[in-house]
């Protein structure tokens, strides 16, 4: 499978370096639904910029990333697009072994069940077969490359791509079950950007069942690894911003970083939720809302985790699409992260009910931001409350996606445990309704 | 001899000044204060005779006398009794009328900090060639002029508006005309060089009016422009006076004040600045039938310009600070791949270190 995945990045590459040249590039890296004021490379050079005229980088509005982005930035500024493309290339590498990683699991879990007899007769035509299964980790790293929106995140040298690469090599490091590793990952995928905090609830989950201990919470070996998980992430992250502040000798990234992404000052239009609302708030109840609004990502986690609790990988999928959906400067580049994945539950497909809804939804809204962004900007026809309603609609389809694909995979779940045809105590047929 | 006539490139682009603005400016407000538009309309008659066109002229007048109602001969500002001279004429273009005539107004007008929508003919946009004459009247007292019987500028902001002025390159040389009460105060602060200023009168002292005219009723002129307005008649666009014959106009014996004069700051002598270098729009013109060899190096300027406390101009315009290139501090890196040198090893065996040694 090597040589496809190389061809695949060839591809992918190639791409990139024709759209860099052409004079695409300025006009993406300006587009407000692929750049945020988190992580636009123009605020990154700015910032590098202010740091060579003495100034700290974090003084005035203008650079809101980590310290460690400086670092790195710092000595190859001039090759940033051959960083970008690098990140995407191990963004999708890592991608494709977690994912064969885990059907590998998969598979021999499924094999144990079968020989266990565990389930029903009638659900044979649910079972995964090596077949189908072979050109999923493609499918799932060349969903990630070709997706037009990874593209343009890439071309727009938004370090919404290195985020991503953080991600994966967590998800990597997770399934590999190296503890360190992922608790490294997951801390500076914190330390980037706060949000990816709620995925430490799947990855635990995922260790915890890798290393076979029940999660009870009345046991102690629970609580134990726990500890050391958390004790690790905790200490990591710890150690990250303690470096962070020794690179620029100064705790100014801190409000300038966390306090940003935590208190959302700038609402500059995006394709999330928070501009158009905190546009009209007043004063008054703008920090009871704001705290409403932050909440509500991080409330997710305790609910799925107790569903999903022995599907720890569908549920890092399902946080990763809550957060990028719920965050307070989401680009594309956070959803292309997500639908990478949706190779991975391809066999949910016969479950699935809103395909086509989501389809032409996404597809529709995504070419209605940049209409309806010039119609309200430039020929001043429109207002606002255009470019919301798509940005809404647009979340709306994302929502739809995703609920859609938990209900097919509980679903397949009960039929797994319940049978594929169900019957009620009468023998009728009886059909699944979920309420 | 063609020789003695040929130029050389270096006369050729030495330049002083290649525009002329000029900034007239009445402070008062009423029909007693007359004599103050008067005043002013006489430079400006004088200033637009010389050549400055309207177009360079930004004119602020405070009250419109000649067509108040308490004029007796409307349409008509005079500045000499038994009406001879009509300084309103039927060419006169105000930019600054009544109540637009403000010390912010002003200031904007002189730093060219206007809002967007300012039309053309209310602002001064002079460039570094310019020479620009600003002349004021009105009130005055020791440090401050006052605006519309309301508000007041003061000397020090005038020195700063300048100095900003000099900043932005807003001008070649400056020459600034004061007819007030105690008006040498309201020079006494500047610190911009290339500025020549005089006043009427010293701190201490009042400008007192030429001559009341009985059938207007009010007095038509201060003494100092009086005299100023009668030695500016004499001049015509190719008049060689120059400042020290200024310096001359209105004595002590006319003036009954002292008019007072700086110039410290200007760097050319008095004696070699002619009055139409500011109060007329002469270009220097040269007919030559001989060829000017342009490719001739120009020589170094003798010695470098100097006044107290000059900044070299580079610094004035660039301020860009030097170019420090930051380096991440070496404690930093060192943790930094200390760290990610453990997690390495960590992750794959302590042992996999023998393979390498």
């Amino acid at each position: 499978m090597a040589a496809p995945l190389t061809l695949v990045l060839v591809l992918a590459v190639t791409i990139r370096a024709v759209l860099f040249r052409s004079s695409l590039a300025e006009l993406i890296s300006e587009r407000v639904e692929v750049v945020s004021p988190l992580n636009a490379w123009k605020r990154v050079v700015e910032g590098l910029a202010l740091l060579d005229l003495g100034v700290s980088p974090y003084s005035g509005d203008v650079f809101h990333e980590t310290p460690l982005i400086i670092y790195l930035f710092h000595f190859v500024v001039d090759y940033a697009e051959i960083v970008f493309m690098i990140a995407d290339g191990i963004t999708a590498v890592c991608l494709y072994l977690a994912v064969q990683n885990y059907n590998k699991n998969v598979f021999r879990k499924q094999k144990y069940a079968l020989e266990a007899d565990r389930y029903p007769h009638d659900c044979l035509e649910l079972m995964r077969s090596p077949r189908e299964m072979h050109y999923i980790p493609l499918k799932v790293a060349m969903f990630y490359l070709l997706n037009p929106f990874t593209i343009l995140s890439c071309v727009a040298k938004s370090t919404c791509g290195l985020n991503n690469a953080v991600i994966a090599l967590f998800i990597l490091s997770t399934l590999k079950g190296s503890a360190l590793l992922s608790a490294i990952f997951l801390a500076l995928a914190t330390y980037q950007s706060i949000y990816p905090l709620t995925l430490f609830a799947p990855a635990l989950l995922f260790l915890l069942q890798r290393l076979y201990i029940p999660v009870n919470l009345c046991r102690s070996s629970f609580w134990f690894f726990t500890l050391q998980y958390a004790f690790m992430f905790v200490g990591s992250l710890v150690v990250i911003v303690c470096l962070s502040f020794f690179l620029l000798g100064s705790w100014d990234f801190i409000p300038s970083v966390y306090g940003f992404i935590l208190s959302v000052p700038d609402l500059t239009p995006n394709i999330g939720l928070f501009w158009y609302f905190f546009a009209e708030m007043f004063e008054h109840f703008r920090f009871f809302f704001i705290c409403v609004f932050q909440i509500n990502i991080f409330f997710y986690t305790i609910p799925l985790s107790i569903k999903l609790k022995e599907h720890p990988v569908f549920l890092i999928f399902m946080q990763i699409a809550i957060i990028s959906i719920f965050k307070s400067y989401p680009t594309v580049g956070d959803i292309a992260l997500y639908m990478a994945f949706l190779p991975a539950w391809s066999h949910l497909y016969r479950f699935l009910r809103n395909i086509f809804l989501v389809s032409c939804v996404l597809l529709a809204c995504s070419a209605l931001f940049p209409v309806l962004w010039h119609l309200w900007i430039y020929a001043g026809s429109a207002n606002s409350n255009f470019y919301y309603a798509i940005t809404l609609l647009f979340n709306v389809g994302q929502i739809l996606l995703v609920s859609d694909y938990f209900y097919a995979y509980l679903r397949r779940e009960h039929h797994l445990s319940q049978g594929l045809y169900l019957r009620r105590k009468d023998g009728s047929e009886a059909t699944l309704v979920l309420k | 001899d063609w020789k003695s006539n040929l130029l050389t490139s270096t006369q050729f682009f030495n330049s002083g000044h290649t525009n002329n603005w000029a900034v007239l400016v009445c402070t008062s407000r009423f029909w007693f204060n007359y004599r103050h538009v008067a005043n002013v309309l006489s430079v400006y008659r004088s200033v637009k005779r010389l050549g400055i066109p309207d177009s360079h002229i930004v004119l602020m007048l405070a009250d419109d006398m000649a067509c108040n109602h308490r004029n007796p001969k409307p349409a008509t500002v005079f500045s000499h009794k038994n009406m001879e001279l009509n300084v309103y004429g039927d060419d006169v273009e105000v930019d600054y009328r009544g109540y637009e005539v403000t010390v912010e107004n002003f200031l904007r007008v002189l730093t060219g900090r206007l809002p967007p929508s300012t039309p053309r003919s209310k602002r001064l946009l002079s460039d570094d060639r310019s020479n620009i004459l600003i002349y004021l009247t009105g009130h005055g007292g020791n440090g401050f002029l006052k605006f519309q019987d309301s508000e007041e500028i003061s000397n020090v902001e005038l020195a700063d508006a300048f100095e900003q002025m000099w900043q932005k390159r807003r001008y070649n040389e400056l020459l600034f005309i004061i007819d007030t009460c105690q008006g040498a105060s309201m020079y006494e602060r500047f610190y911009s060089p290339n500025i020549m200023a005089l006043a009427s009168s010293q701190v201490g002292e009042d400008s007192l009016s030429h001559q009341p005219d009985l059938a207007i009723g009010v007095h038509l002129m201060d003494r100092y422009t009086f005299y100023l307005l009668e030695f500016l008649e004499d001049i015509h666009p190719a008049s060689q006076a120059n400042m020290n014959d200024l310096f001359k106009v209105c004595p002590k014996s006319q003036c009954v004040s002292t008019p007072g004069h700086r110039t410290d700051l200007f760097l050319r002598d008095p004696r070699s600045v002619l009055i139409t270098d500011f109060f007329g729009s002469v270009r220097k013109v040269e007919i030559t039938r001989e060829a000017v060899n342009l490719t001739s190096a120009a020589e170094q300027p003798s010695e470098p310009l100097s006044y107290v406390d000059q900044l070299p101009v580079a610094e004035i315009i660039h301020q860009k600070p030097k170019q420090k290139d930051w380096h991440p501090p070496d404690g930093f890196i060192l943790g930094l791949w200390t760290l990610i040198l453990l997690v390495f090893f960590k992750t794959y065996g302590i042992k996999h270190l023998k393979h390498i040694f």
